[in-house]
């Protein structure tokens, strides 16, 4: 098994459980952390394809380096849209949010 | 050389596993939160050991250093229960729903991997951060100005939002 397949599992492994936590976990902040775990699996997928394969090795460094920011930025909005619904809600548990009103 | 990075990326691998699974099913969200650093630190190693040193810093010091403590803040904020948010059962629906949630990518995707290995190189290629630089200030000049447009409107936004009263009206 070359280096990247190994990589790619990890990497996979990552995206996997992330789907199993999102899916299983029923507090938004739990929902939240999963997503950061996918989104790690997809850096270190984009990595290795980048560092282990003729493909442009900068190029995927830097769109690494673009995922922690937009990762950075998600986290800041979901941060205050979660701080809004707990206010509102007066709870965190995403099956007792089930009312939309203007 | 190659037994030392073999153990190391075993290491790492394992690091990353028990904080995924930790991340994943533990019961308080603080002890998630800790399983989840526990994974980005993994990812870190793991950068360095693919030769992306840069890359790895700013893992550090983006994700440990700045989303955790966002999400520590989130979960302080929204007043956790000392005994965990997630201690009453899951159903048994909602178990299998996350089964399949979890094995339908996971099988197909690694089915496709083992397969059909793309070629690649033993070794990584040696990037350092002088070229990063030079990709970031050359061909990579727009989206390096974009993700800043975007990290300044995702902020402001967030302000926006956060201190809007509900309720008021």
């Amino acid at each position: 098994m070359s280096a990247l397949t190994l990589y790619q599992l990890v990497a996979l492994f990552l995206l996997s459980i992330g789907f199993f936590g999102l899916v299983w976990r029923r507090t938004l902040i739990g929902m939240v952390i999963s997503i950061e775990l996918m989104i790690n699996g997809a850096g270190l997928a984009i990595v290795a394809a980048a560092q282990l394969t003729p493909a442009n090795a900068v190029m995927g460094q830097i769109g690494t380096l673009f995922v922690m920011g937009l990762a950075a930025a998600e986290a800041t909005l979901i941060l205050a849209i979660v701080l809004i619904v707990v206010k509102r809600f007066k709870t965190s548990q995403a099956g007792e949010i089930s009312e939309m009103k203007g | 050389m190659e037994i030392l990075a073999k153990l190391a990326f075993a290491l790492y691998a394992l690091v990353i596993i028990t904080g995924a699974i930790m991340a994943v099913t533990a019961k308080s969200l603080v002890r998630a939160l800790v399983g989840l650093i526990g994974v980005m630190i993994g990812v870190a190693g793991m950068y360095l050991l693919m030769a992306a040193p840069f890359v790895a810093f700013m893992q550090i010091l983006i994700y440990v250093g700045g989303v955790s403590v966002l999400i520590f803040f989130a979960i302080m904020l929204t007043k956790a229960s000392p005994d965990g948010d997630e201690s009453s059962p899951n159903s048994l629906r909602s178990t299998l729903n996350a089964l399949v949630a979890m094995l339908a990518p996971g099988i197909i995707l690694s089915v496709v991997i083992l397969r059909y290995p793309p070629e690649s190189f033993p070794r990584p290629t040696d990037v350092g951060a002088f070229d990063l630089g030079e990709g970031m200030l050359g061909p990579y000049l727009l989206p390096f100005e974009l993700i800043s447009i975007i990290l300044f409107v995702a902020m402001a936004g967030a302000v926006l939002v956060a201190w809007r009263k509900w309720g008021d009206k």
